[in-house]
């Protein structure tokens, strides 16, 4: 190893000597060997200043930097973020909550932002109860409409959906009306939305229930006179494992490639199988950079929780106990 | 604009036009020390790398790392001492008297505010309709200098149409280590009595809205209400094809169609010329320009974070961009003249606060959740 | 070593369950919007003897034309169907398009058949109408009175 090192340092010296008479342009590292102006567009070029010019260019500053400046003691007018220590949320409280976790694209995202979003959504919540909830739960809605006889307009329905991040927060309630089949999409954050109720607060095997679309009407059919059932105090969100039947295919997805738990087991063709086949991806198990860029730290995410639990705390109790109440008290 | 796409990557200091990429350019600096050009015709190297011809009035901003090797005791000995410098140096006795503050009259014009953009979030009107809207934070702004029309009109960079009506007054933003910096770049800043800033642009204004230099500008410059305009420099896209460039329609993915799906297809037609026209539009170079949104309505402003929210997702670039904001220059927009005597002129001081400053302002026609929930009502023909 | 670890894995597979082919596909594809256009087929919700008649055969209506600048039918919006041969317009009450927040999205894609004079040809409306309808008065206030359930 050590001769092979020293003959390398030779070979190398020997080139720099040939090349040190042309000065600069040993440095040059163009694949077009010619030194010779009219051939070469780069002469007299360092490659220090090639690499310089054709560096990507941020025309933003870092995230890191942005933060840094706000907490810098040079820095005065603006007030920095305090970070919460007092209280400490309930392990994974990110799934109670779901629409104050950012979006986990760190160099996109905004602590102040953020913050200020949240600002927001507190104060709506002092306004509008918005209960805990899943997808699979039974809800009603009562929106402003001003050709209702009462002004509002209520609509019961399973929640199939639910997503968005911040003030965008939105959930879609799917039910059954005279035979067919009606799904709203409401955000939880708009002011004409006047209250949310949760009937039945149950979760199911899936993360989303679109394939009710393509099943028989009984599965999607909620009374709009339905009672609320009550759950009690500190109880475990109850799962449904119902297995929903699916209509005989064309269906409006390919939900035999989705992996779906909620559903009957399907007869697959040989070509729905040949379909699965080409869309699997069982390398994304052992991708750890997705999973890691699919979530927000978790030093992050506990700091964000507490904030919003120590609200809660406060607005629940400011908040009288009315008859309403899912969990009734022991 | 095939043209232009070269220019562009060069910048010139221009009255209104002084912004640069994050790391390189300041006021009065050139951009990066090399420029890259577009070369057609021939497959390698892709890029021709351009000497930029320096200016002799620029001010060289970079110095190299430097590398003293101190211990950390001295290091934040060192620390300290800037902080002490600038910081705490605020509370002293003006060395200058402090300038006349003149009432705003038609025809004046206010200095700008450099802000970051945070982001967008959405909002609600008081009639329940929602709409988007983008936050930028104006951050450690302080006024740098002031050169007088006169002095401006013997810049290079005056243009002739302006004759002596403008001022020039730089503004800068983000307070740095003045280490990072080379010392004709913290000169410039000794006037002001600031700590050397990592942001600098140039604002057209009358004389009578001249600031002090060393005066600190924030968000109480601006009123909810009122309507600016924003420049920025958009996203850069790098090289790009002619159908995300120019929207071009490309060709169908099949039917016969050979190796040819993005590209332009024809150069053009012929008459008055052999070839092609200048200008003609071609892959290139896309975004990172300059950019200006005009009449942009301020919803709501934060005195806590130095927040304003102006309508639309348009602003330009991404998140943590700097952007340029100042009074528009819509005719229609602009302030009325019932609302001049409350302008802050020539900006916000603290001591013009008689009250501790609520934490929030917003906009009459903005729903505040604080507010109970809307009840739309019945659209009126 | 010739193969890629993807074809490794979906070989495996298949041989598992006994199939084989492993091919993307080139095009580009977007969701599918469910927008209503020309020759789409509809679903009449009145009780007009028309669209019964239609509806036992089995030939659903079509949309010919939209009386709209863009051809593309939103709610609210007039068309013209052919049913059974004959020409007919209909005011479209519900729709499969993914909708704005707070208005309700349909199952199918719901017209009510409607004369020259805008005279709704049947007397009662069996399927539920988005309640934003009702702002938008001109011939929908006369479809809205046949209407027994409002979403």
């Amino acid at each position: 190893m050590a001769a092979s090192m020293t003959i390398r340092n030779i070979v190398k010296q020997a080139i720099f000597i040939k090349n040190g008479s042309i000065g600069i342009n040993s440095k040059l590292n163009v694949a077009h060997k010619s030194t010779h102006r009219a051939h070469n567009p780069n002469y007299n070029r360092t490659s220090a200043e090639v690499t310089l010019a054709l560096r990507p260019k941020q025309n933003f500053l870092h995230h890191d930097l942005v933060d840094k400046h706000r907490r810098s003691p040079l820095q005065k007018g603006t007030e920095v973020l305090q970070t919460e220590t007092e209280v400490k949320a309930p392990r994974d409280y990110r799934f109670v909550m779901p629409e104050f976790m950012p979006r986990p694209n760190f160099e996109d995202r905004d602590r102040v932002l953020e913050k200020l979003e949240r600002c927001d959504m507190f104060r709506r919540r002092t306004n509008i109860t918005i209960p805990e909830f899943y997808v699979g739960s039974i809800m009603a809605v009562s929106i402003s409409d001003p050709y209702a006889p009462n002004k509002r307009n209520r609509f019961v329905g399973i929640c199939i959906d639910r997503g968005g991040i911040g003030l965008k927060a939105y959930f879609v309630l799917r039910n059954v009306v005279d035979g067919l089949g009606v799904e709203v999409m409401y955000q939880m954050y708009n002011p004409t939305v006047h209250s949310i109720e949760v009937l039945k607060l149950e979760k199911r095997l899936d993360e989303q229930l679109y394939y009710l679309r393509n099943c028989p009407l009984e599965y999607s059919t909620f009374s709009f006179d339905m009672e609320p059932v009550l759950l009690p105090r500190d109880a475990e969100i109850p799962v449904n494992t119902l297995k929903v039947k699916l209509n005989p295919p064309p269906w409006e997805q390919k939900w035999e490639r989705q992996n779906l738990k909620g559903i009957e087991p399907l007869e697959l063709t040989p070509r729905m199988i040949r379909g699965i086949e080409m869309h699997l991806k069982p390398w994304e198990k052992y991708d750890l950079m997705l999973h890691y860029r699919s979530k927000v730290p978790e030093e992050e995410e506990e700091q964000i929780m507490s904030e919003v639990y120590k609200e809660k705390l406060k607005q629940d109790s400011l908040r009288k106990v009315t008859k309403a109440t899912l969990r009734k008290k022991k | 604009m095939a043209s232009k796409s070269i220019l562009t990557c060069f910048l010139r200091p221009s009255c209104t036009t002084l912004l640069g990429s994050n790391g390189t350019v300041a006021s009065l600096l050139p951009t990066s020390y090399v420029s890259v050009q577009q070369v057609r015709h021939r497959r390698y190297p892709k890029f021709v790398v351009r000497q930029n011809k320096r200016k002799t009035w620029h001010v060289r901003k970079w110095t190299q790392k430097y590398d003293d090797n101190l211990l950390t005791s001295n290091e934040q000995f060192i620390k300290d001492v800037i902080v002490e410098n600038y910081a705490k140096n605020s509370d002293s006795p003006l060395k200058d008297a402090p300038w006349d503050r003149n009432p705003y009259v038609y025809g004046t014009r206010r200095t700008g505010v450099l802000a970051l953009k945070l982001g967008t979030m959405l909002q609600w009107t008081t009639e329940g309709k929602p709409f988007m809207v983008t936050l930028l934070q104006v951050l450690d702004n302080h006024v740098i200098n002031y050169v007088p029309p006169e002095v401006y009109a013997t810049y290079p960079s005056h243009l002739p149409h302006h004759r002596q009506k403008f001022g020039l007054q730089i503004v800068g933003a983000l307070s740095s280590d003045p280490r990072m910096f080379s010392k004709p770049y913290n000169n410039l800043f000794i006037k002001a009595g600031v700590p050397p800033k990592r942001w600098l642009t140039r604002f057209l204004i009358t004389p009578n809205a001249a600031c002090q230099p060393g005066t600190p500008l924030s968000v109480n410059h601006f009123k909810v209400g009122e309507y600016v305009d924003i420049q920025g420099r958009t996203r850069d896209w790098g090289f790009q094809g002619v159908c995300k460039r120019w929207g071009m329609k490309g060709m169908p993915a099949s039917h016969g169609v050979t190796k040819s799906h993005r590209k332009m297809g024809s150069t053009g037609g012929g008459g008055d010329k052999d070839g092609i026209w200048k200008g003609k539009h071609m892959p290139g170079i896309m975004g990172d320009i300059l950019r200006t949104q005009y009449g942009l309505k301020i919803w709501r402003i934060n005195t806590k974070y130095n927040v304003l929210y102006v309508t639309g997702a348009a602003v330009c670039g991404r998140p943590h961009t700097f952007v340029r904001v100042y009074d528009t220059v819509l005719p229609r927009k602009k302030r009325p003249e019932s609302s001049y005597e409350s302008v802050p002129m020539p900006t916000w001081f603290e001591e013009d606060a008689t009250e501790p400053l609520p934490e929030e302002y917003f906009d009459s026609k903005l729903f505040q959740f604080t507010s109970p929930s809307l009840e739309i009502e019945e659209e009126k023909k | 070593m010739a193969l890629s670890i993807h074809q490794q894995i979906c070989r495996s597979f298949s041989q598992r369950v006994g199939t084989s082919t492993c091919q993307s596909c080139q095009f580009s594809t977007s969701q599918t919007l469910h927008e209503v256009r020309k020759l789409m087929r509809m679903r009449i919700v009145d009780n007009s003897a028309i669209g019964k008649a239609a509806a036992q055969i089995g030939k659903p209506p079509k949309v010919i034309h939209v009386y709209n600048k863009r051809q593309v039918g939103f709610l609210g919006d007039k068309v013209l169907v052919t049913v059974k041969g004959e020409m007919k317009k209909a005011y479209i009450v519900g729709l499969r398009q993914k909708q704005l927040p707070n208005v309700p999205r349909m199952d199918t894609n719901n017209i009510v058949l409607v004369d020259d004079k805008g005279d709704p040809l049947g007397t009662r409306v069996m399927v539920p109408i988005p309640s934003a309808l009702r702002g938008k008065g001109g011939d929908l206030t006369k479809i809205l009175s046949l209407a027994t359930k409002f979403v």
